[in-house]
């Protein structure tokens, strides 16, 4: 067996390995690798900025525990822009699993980091089924969808709440999320209620949310990981996204020359197969 | 407690893991117990913001107010569509119940009927009038031409209503480059979010639970 037939019958637990260690070695020995900026993420984060001090603004945790790799660290890197800027925070997610907890525990360590007040300075909403009576209906009233948060605190009781009845109050909605609820977003809060906005969301989703940036239904837009690394250097505040491009440029450059051995082993071995009969 | 949820998050990582050799027992049951604690936790939270928080905490303050005599009229009729919604809801549960499953479709017809009210006009204005829109672009710039030559000729593809020859043909054969070309722009992107995965939990394993590396 040559070597072209080895490689097309080669053992996929060691592509496994080849993987895995090209994860796991950046992480050991970081190598710092340059990462550009996308002009979505850039629009995204300076539309933030030009909001002025004390702004409302709505921040979604619409995304499961298995992206967080992805996703958290946008929803970090935006907490930090946030709160850094003073702006007011109202946060919720429309994931049942997971959803209610990771915002929860994000929300508390950047508001400990930044001396935030809970009820002042920043709401968790948490969790409401069917969201699409939830996106419509705080519309009308935010109240009647959330009579009370997500520790059960009616929301009269909470300062910030007394300000904000729907949308007309929040002056940005940013969505973090690993699933098609972006899309809902879109087309019933921007719609409908011309609210501008923009989202975080996984590599997978990426490609399909450009249109709405150029279309001008987004003003922004963070995809992935690279995403997510972007923000954190737009708010300069390096971690986990940033640890992790050096492990995705490693694996991507293995990915790549597998396709290409792959490509190469597939076509040698059927022209010899050909040759021989 | 914190120490013991790493540990057992740690485990259940590695254990999942190890299916990428060979099934085996560990993997097993790192599957069965996620199953079973989603479902769990599904069941509960749902019991604690519909059942409760959405049916049964608005019935009791409505029938406070009402027997407080706040506008006892306007409690009693919100009262009487919350019961009405709830008793839809329960209909779904003659499923059960192979002589009377018939009787689930009414709830079911008003959320079909319900659900495509809503996106109707929500699709229709949200999305693709927009989007016809985001196509309108000045053609003096090349960007814009890929755009609107893009969006052309992959509709053109889509179209089957004549035999894709001629003018038709040329141009549903340059709309399949540009769906190609967007497949794999796709797949770039998801092997990204698979990678990114997988760098996740390799973070989770050698940062916050072997403490083998120190963020930043």
């Amino acid at each position: 067996m040559d070597f072209w037939q080895r490689i097309s019958q080669l053992d996929r637990r060691w592509i496994y390995l080849a993987v895995a260690l090209a994860v796991i070695f950046p992480l050991l020995v970081p190598m710092k690798m340059k990462l550009g900026i996308t002009p979505e993420a850039r629009q995204l984060y300076e539309t933030i900025e030009a909001l002025p001090d004390s702004s409302v603004v709505m921040l979604t945790f619409d995304y499961y525990p298995s992206t967080v790799a992805e996703t958290r660290p946008m929803s970090i890197g935006a907490l930090h822009q946030m709160f850094r800027k003073n702006l007011k925070v109202i946060t919720m997610t429309t994931i049942p699993l997971g959803g209610p907890s990771i915002a929860d525990r994000t929300m508390r360590e950047m508001a400990e980091l930044y001396h935030k007040i809970y009820g002042v300075d920043y709401v968790n909403l948490g969790y409401k089924a069917n969201y699409t009576a939830v996106l419509l209906g705080m519309g009308s009233s935010i109240e009647s969808i959330y009579p009370s948060d997500q520790y059960g605190t009616p929301l009269a009781k909470l300062p910030l709440m007394q300000t904000v009845k729907n949308y007309d109050q929040i002056s940005f909605i940013f969505i973090v999320a690993d699933n098609g609820i972006v899309d809902n977003w879109i087309s019933i809060v921007n719609a409908q209620f011309s609210k501008p906005m923009g989202a975080g969301v996984t590599a997978v989703m990426a490609p399909k949310f450009y249109s709405y940036v150029q279309a001008k239904q987004m003003t922004g837009l963070l995809g992935g990981m690279k995403g997510a690394a972007e923000y954190e250097m737009l708010v300069n505040k390096p971690a986990m996204a940033l640890i992790g491009m050096d492990s995705q440029s490693l694996a991507h450059l293995l990915i790549i020359g597998f396709v290409i051995a792959g490509n190469v082993a597939f076509f040698v071995t059927r022209k010899k197969k050909e040759s021989k009969g | 407690m914190e120490i013991l949820g790493l540990w057992l998050a740690g485990f259940f990582t590695l254990s999942l893991f190890s299916f990428l050799y060979k099934d085996n027992p560990f993997y097993g049951l790192a599957e069965h117990v996620f199953a079973g604690l989603s479902a769990g936790y599904e069941v509960g939270l749902v019991y604690h913001s519909v059942i409760l928080q959405q049916l049964v905490d608005p019935i009791s303050q409505h029938w406070v107010n009402a027997a407080a005599g706040d506008h006892p009229g306007f409690h009693i009729m919100k009262i009487g569509f919350l019961l009405f919604a709830g008793a839809l809801g329960m209909l779904m549960f003659t499923r059960f119940f192979p002589k009377a499953s018939w009787i689930s479709r009414y709830p079911l017809a008003f959320v079909m009927g319900n659900t495509a009210g809503i996106y109707l006009m929500s699709e229709l204005h949200g999305r693709l009038i927009p989007q016809i829109a985001g196509t309108f672009v000045n053609l003096l710039n090349p960007l814009n031409l890929i755009i609107f030559f893009g969006v052309l000729t992959t509709l053109t593809y889509f179209y089957f209503s004549k035999e894709h020859t001629g003018v038709l043909g040329g141009s549903a054969r340059v709309g399949i480059w540009f769906i190609m070309i967007a497949f794999g722009a796709h797949f770039g992107y998801t092997v990204m979010g698979r990678i990114s995965l997988l760098i996740g939990q390799v973070q989770f394993i050698l940062i916050d639970w072997l403490k083998l590396v120190k963020p930043g």
